[in-house]
């Protein structure tokens, strides 16, 4: 399958970059680690004129702490170095979890953070050849009119599908986007739309440059727990993650966010309300489980039936919760 | 003989072409490239039935740099692997039959090129009502795949051998149950590539001779049915097999590339390359077929055996391919395994608009051997009989011929159930793990080779010649072909340990059909027993010419001489003692296979200084007087079956039979997380009865190798379809193991040596993998009690069987199909028969009505 036709641009900084995507605005996509783009160009899903290839600019990599400003994160950080981050571990271990967990290590090494929170929505009906789509017909999400997943209905359901994104929202991370006309942030939870096709809110001019950790939430247990069927490469068909401060044996803080279920990742309401101030149990586990799985909404975008995922929700929540409250192992077979 | 009586047979050894691997150095087909080369790319059906009205190939052509777009009238002429199944065109000629059918191909400059002008080809199609569904496609009457195919069924045969109801009558227990296996593909790293190209003649600017440079098993037949298509004498083509990056099964017969090249060449007048797209190989297939198994097992008391009755339903997709012989194995190999006085067969192959099946590791056998090796554990259950019990007391009394009429001559099983019930700790472990965990056995077979060739005749099955130079240096020349299992390998060998040189010496010609003798390719595991066979006789014929010439040397007879490292000497002579590890390091094979001639003339002449009482001489000095005494030093041999083994007189009795079956028994240990139905193979014990292992690290790999794709196939692979929709033609969606999930894996070399194999060796690459899916299987019931019998044991259908169990509030978790008595073929995915602004399908096709209903049908 060949790439489209192109013109690649490589800015050297930031100024440079964000001048050509005010520039081509209508039609240019931003290459990062192209884990997600290459593959998706080739397969038509994108044939932009332009593509920015932002690489080299080396102001956007790097993980720093600012003490007592929480932690800023480069969009083109590696998910390998996110992984290894002796930093992060120690103090975010949700998102070293999170990153340690996307596709296989040598995609983590090409890929970058801020790729996977600008991941494109994934669907089995969309992620396919060219010619693929031509026999299925198209869909509302490229070149068609209808939904081969929700039939009848006008709205496209693909799934969100990156695992970071579910530990940084957790963590109540902001992102910066900057333009031609300067920069903004936003909580990352604002970014995304929940609809399928237009998933984000990233305006075609702007580039994604950091993400924030508050320094609140440093040190919070957590934890990432993500169903795929191979132990390596696949995309998440559900994850769940899980932050929480406790003290004195009670929940002081928590937050649960789900990815993979719904066309966005998103954090589960309620859930402070239910635990706060109280143990967690074996009951209140229950609780909450059913609680995150009533946010889940799967429906037949990739493999494993979709009651079988919005499961997995209930019962990874389950696990997660006792498991870091200290309760783990509790039923299991491995 | 004992292993301590070779020099390089039963040795560890690397295999000959590593380093080229390894390095980079070694070409792969679409490493090739020619100057003027161009690059073709196919159109392929969005329809998975379609009449083809017109197409109109104008706008592609004006495309700048298309040197040629043809379609089917370029090649009209039917093929197909088997001789009973030429249904196929390289590009359609008037149906397509399955999405992703070949229906034209470009020839551009570039990539991108061709890929533009796909986009420019007209197709107009009359669409048909499609059938996906095998038990469907059978009550068809009407619009039929092949116009030929009443009901759309392929082939049929219903054998009976002894009296069944007799043998059912006399059971204490009988079990029947319905199995079904999903579809798998063979997903091998290197996809098919194919460079074609034809001599121009220079005075006539026609195209003369074709070569085709092929990612392929089968060189010959490659040769053959290019002739055929483009009316060629053969001998006007040579083929040519570079490098192969994996086969199993998916390169054994002529794919569609292969003649599209060719026919493109011809064409564009310059060579052509295509290379598929790994969507483009799913669509090429020719995978194991999801089979429907409905087995009937009957056992007495104590556990024999009495009657097996089988029904067996493979959704063949679109082409014959080698669909006939599929669907006899199913039901030759359920004899050679255990002892069964009684059997019935009704094998039922049925085409669908589906992608062809075809050969895949382990044919025919391996989705019947699941289901009879999980239902032998249930009767082993209801019996109260351990597992492996029940298996040996149904084992053959070899040698003998089954009642289906194959004759079994070697039959290491007993040893291989022995040693992996001890070596798992079976007797101490079984029942006694925490719960969660199971152990689960099961046995397999397989041939070493069939028979009798697709092409009935008698010719022999491999050739392979020898030519030996004066300085010492061995080619051997055979059709075999190298698809990375070690054939290359196990030829020099064969054939070192024959002529007792060192396998520096010997270099390998293969698989180049201007060069190389006939031989019929690599599948059916018959590379070793019969090209290994062939080579045997053709270095036992070139050592006796050198023997003689010895023999003369050094005045003895010729049965007195002894040919060992590198040394001609006579059995009394003191210098023929065993070899000391100095003479062993020395003669260590080199990766390479060459043998620097330069270095080896050097000391042939020092040797020839040196005159002496002769009781020895050396390897090269035999060659040279040999040579001056014969002229030149050249032997050829080869193989056919014996005609004892070639199998009864019934309809359909040409498949199953083999010279050898090699034999295999497993136990698995798994976990099953019950809250997730997720299933961790631990380990598996594998046992496997190769005859007498040639090369002991390569049957281990081999071994390795089985388990491993077996296990894929027992838990994580299926090609999903959706209304003729292949899902997941990608190593993304369609999920093959990765290396986290690898369990250890314990290979156990068991070596009955086989009175008629190349020093006692069988088949080791296929034989293996249909044990482990019911070993994995039995393992599940251990460790949480359920029976699946639906393949893969994916976590939803594991899961969904468990909560059937308990008192869950009930999740339908498998789409209303149940894993452990499943009825019919579940369809996944989305849930739509398509309206949009695609392709229309036909307005009366079965699940186009459906669908209709279901939505309110509101288009
Ligand atoms: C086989 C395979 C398996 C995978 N498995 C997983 C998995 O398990 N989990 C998972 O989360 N992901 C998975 N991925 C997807 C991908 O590898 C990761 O999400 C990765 O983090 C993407 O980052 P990237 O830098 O490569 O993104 P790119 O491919 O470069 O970009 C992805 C998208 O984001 C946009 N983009 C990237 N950076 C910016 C920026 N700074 N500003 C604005 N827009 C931007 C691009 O234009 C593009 O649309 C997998 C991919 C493959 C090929
Ligand atoms: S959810 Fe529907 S519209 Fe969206 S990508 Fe899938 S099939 Fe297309």
């Amino acid at each position: 399958m060949s790439l489209p036709q192109f013109t690649l641009l490589r800015p050297r900084t930031l100024q440079e970059a964000v001048g050509a995507l005010g520039k081509h605005a209508s039609n240019i996509r931003v290459l990062a680690g192209g884990t997600d783009l290459i593959p998706s160009m080739r397969q038509k899903l994108f044939e932009p004129k332009y593509v920015l290839d932002i690489r080299q600019l080396a102001e956007l990599k790097g993980v720093y702490h600012h003490p007592g400003g929480g932690v800023s994160i480069g969009a083109l950080s590696t998910l390998t170095s996110v992984e290894h981050s002796e930093f992060l571990r120690k103090h975010y271990p949700v998102l070293s979890e999170a990153a340690a967990t996307v596709a296989s290590p040598v995609l983590r090494n090409m890929g970058t953070i801020g790729g996977n929170i600008c991941l494109d929505t994934r669907c089995l009906w969309y992620n396919q050849s060219l010619t693929w789509r031509k026999g299925c017909g198209f869909c509302i999400k490229k070149d068609g009119d209808l939904c081969h997943v929700a039939p009848g209905g006008t709205k496209c359901w693909a799934a969100f599908s990156g695992d970071t994104p579910a530990a940084l929202l957790c963590l109540n991370a902001e992102i910066e986007l900057a333009s031609e006309s300067g920069v903004r942030r936003m909580p990352l939870r604002d970014f995304y739309t929940g609809l399928g096709d237009t998933y984000r809110t990233l305006q075609p001019a702007e580039l994604l440059t950091r993400v924030f950790l508050p320094e609140s939430l440093a040190d919070y247990r957590g934890a990432y727990r993500k169903l795929r069927v191979r132990g390596s490469i696949d995309y998440p068909l559900a994850g769940v993650a899980v932050v929480m401060k406790r003290s004195n044996g009670q929940v002081a803080d928590v937050q649960i966010a789900l990815t993979a279920v719904n066309p966005a990742p998103v954090l589960v309401k309620g859930i402070q309300q239910l635990l706060h101030g109280k143990a967690v149990d074996d009951q209140l586990a229950d609780a909450a489980a059913v609680l995150a799985a009533k946010t889940a909404k799967p429906l037949t975008t990739s493999a494993l039936t979709p009651e079988y995922r919005r499961e997995m929700i209930r019962v990874f929540t389950k696990r997660v919760l006792l498991e870091i409250s200290g309760q783990w192992p509790v039923v299991s077979g491995r | 003989m004992t292993n301590d009586d070779f020099s390089i047979i039963g040795k560890p050894i690397a295999m000959v072409d590593a380093a080229g691997k390894t390095t980079g150095a070694g070409k792969y087909t679409d490493d090739l490239t020619m100057s003027g080369m161009l690059v073709g790319r196919i159109l392929h059906s969005p329809f998975p039935h379609a009449r083809i009205k017109h197409i109109d190939t104008r706008r592609a052509e004006k495309v700048e740099g298309v040197v040629a777009v043809i379609t089917g009238k370029d090649a009209p002429t039917p093929y197909g692997i088997l001789p009973v199944g030429h249904d196929e065109h390289a590009l359609a000629v008037d149906k397509v039959r399955y999405v992703g059918d070949n229906v034209a191909c470009v020839a551009a400059i570039d990539e991108a090129t061709a890929d533009q002008a796909l986009e420019l080809i007209d197709v107009e199609y009359e669409v048909l009502p499609a059938y996906f569904d095998p038990e469907e496609a059978m009550k068809a009457e009407t619009n039929l795949i092949h116009e030929n195919k009443l009901n759309n069924i392929e082939k049929d045969y219903h054998h009976v051998f002894g009296d069944p109801e007799k043998g059912f009558a006399e059971a204490d227990c009988v079990a029947e149950a319905r199995y079904i296996a999903n579809e798998v593909t063979h997903a091998a790293m290197e996809p098919h590539s194919t460079l074609a190209a034809f001599e121009i003649d220079s005075q006539t600017g026609k195209p003369g001779r074709l070569t085709v440079w092929s990612s392929t098993q089968v060189p010959y037949y490659l040769q053959h049915k290019l002739a055929l298509v483009l009316e060629m004498p053969m001998a006007q083509i040579r083929v040519i097999k570079p490098l192969v990056g994996g086969g199993f099964g998916g390169k054994s017969e002529v794919i569609p590339l292969e003649i599209i090249a060719a026919i493109a060449s011809r064409a564009a007048r310059a060579p052509v390359k295509i290379t598929y797209t790994r969507e483009e190989v799913f669509w090429a297939h020719r995978g194991r077929p999801r089979t429907i198994i409905d087995l009937k097992t009957g056992v007495t008391k104590d556990g024999r055996i009495t009657a097996v009755k089988a029904r067996v339903v493979q959704d063949g997709g679109a082409y014959c391919s080698y669909g006939v012989v599929t669907i006899l194995y199913s039901g030759a190999l359920l004899g050679a395994l255990y002892d069964i006085p009684h059997i019935q067969y009704d094998g039922y192959r049925v085409l669908t608009n589906k992608p062809a099946c075809g050969a895949m590791r382990g044919h025919g056998t391996v989705n019947v051997r699941f289901a009879f090796e999980t239902q032998m554990d249930e009767l082993a259950a209801k019996l109260n009989l351990d597992p492996a019990e029940i298996r040996q007391r149904n084992l053959l009394q070899a040698p003998c011929v089954t009642i289906n009429g194959l004759r079994v001559q070697s039959y290491g099983l007993p040893e291989c159930i022995e040693k992996t019930v001890e070596r798992s700790g079976w007797k101490q472990r079984k029942g006694k793990l925490p719960r969660g965990r199971g152990l689960g056995i099961a046995c397999s077979h397989y041939v070493s080779g069939a028979a009798n060739s697709i092409i009935r005749s008698d010719m022999p099955h491999s050739t392979v010649n020898i030519k030996i130079d004066r300085d010492g240096g061995v080619v051997v020349y055979t059709g075999a072909s190298e698809i990375g299992q070690g054939s290359d390998t196990m030829t020099a060998q064969v054939a070192a340990e024959t002529l007792g040189c060192s396998l520096g010496r010997i270099k390998i010609v293969a698989a180049d059909t201007d060069l190389t003798p006939i031989d019929i390719g690599s599948y059916s595991s018959r590379v070793t027993f019969m090209a290994g066979n062939a080579t045997l006789r053709a270095a036992e014929q070139i050592k006796k010419q050198i023997a003689v010439a010895a023999a003369r040397k050094m005045n003895c007879p010729v049965e007195e001489l002894i040919f060992r490292n590198d040394v001609v000497s006579r059995k009394d002579a003191s210098v023929a003692r065993a070899p000391s590890p100095a003479d062993l390091a020395e003669n260590q094979p080199t990766v390479s296979g060459h043998v620097d001639g330069q270095i080896l003339r050097g000391s042939l002449q020092q040797k020839r200084k040196d005159e002496g009482p002769k009781t020895s001489m050396s390897f090269e000095e035999a060659v040279v007087a040999a040579i001056d005494f014969h002229g030149a030093l050249t032997g050829t041999g080869s193989y056919a079956p014996p005609p004892a083994a070639r199998g009864g007189k019934h309809k359909g009795a040409g498949v199953g039979p083999s010279p050898a079956y090699s034999y295999s028994a497993q136990v698995a240990e798994v976990t099953v997380d019950e809250d997730t139905g997720e299933v961790t193979v631990h380990k598996v014990w594998a046992a496997h009865d190769c005859g007498r292992a040639l090369n002991p690290v390569s049957v281990e790999g081999q071994i390795i190798g089985s388990v491993w794709m077996g296990m894929g196939q027992a838990l994580t692979e299926e090609m999903v379809w959706k209304d003729g929709m292949l899902m997941n033609p990608g190593l993304l969606e369609y999920r093959s193991p990765s290396s986290v999930e690898s369990p250890e894996v314990e290979p156990i070399i068991v070596e009955s040596i086989d009175p008629e194999g190349p020093f006692g060796a069988k088949e080791c690459s296929e034989g293996s993998l249909a044990a482990t899916i019911p070993a994995i299987s039995n393992a599940i019931y251990d460790a949480v009690g359920i029976r699946l019998h639906e393949a893969p044991f994916t976590p939803e259908r594991v899961l969904s069987a468990l909560r059937a169990k308990t008192a869950h509030k009930k999740i339908d978790l498998t789409e209303g199909v149940d894993p452990t008595a499943p009825i019919h073929f579940r369809e996944h995915g989305g849930a739509l028969w398509f309206r949009g602004k695609g392709p229309e399908r036909h307005a009366l096709d079965p699940a186009r009505r459906e669908t209709r209903a279901e939505t309110g049908g509101d288009d």
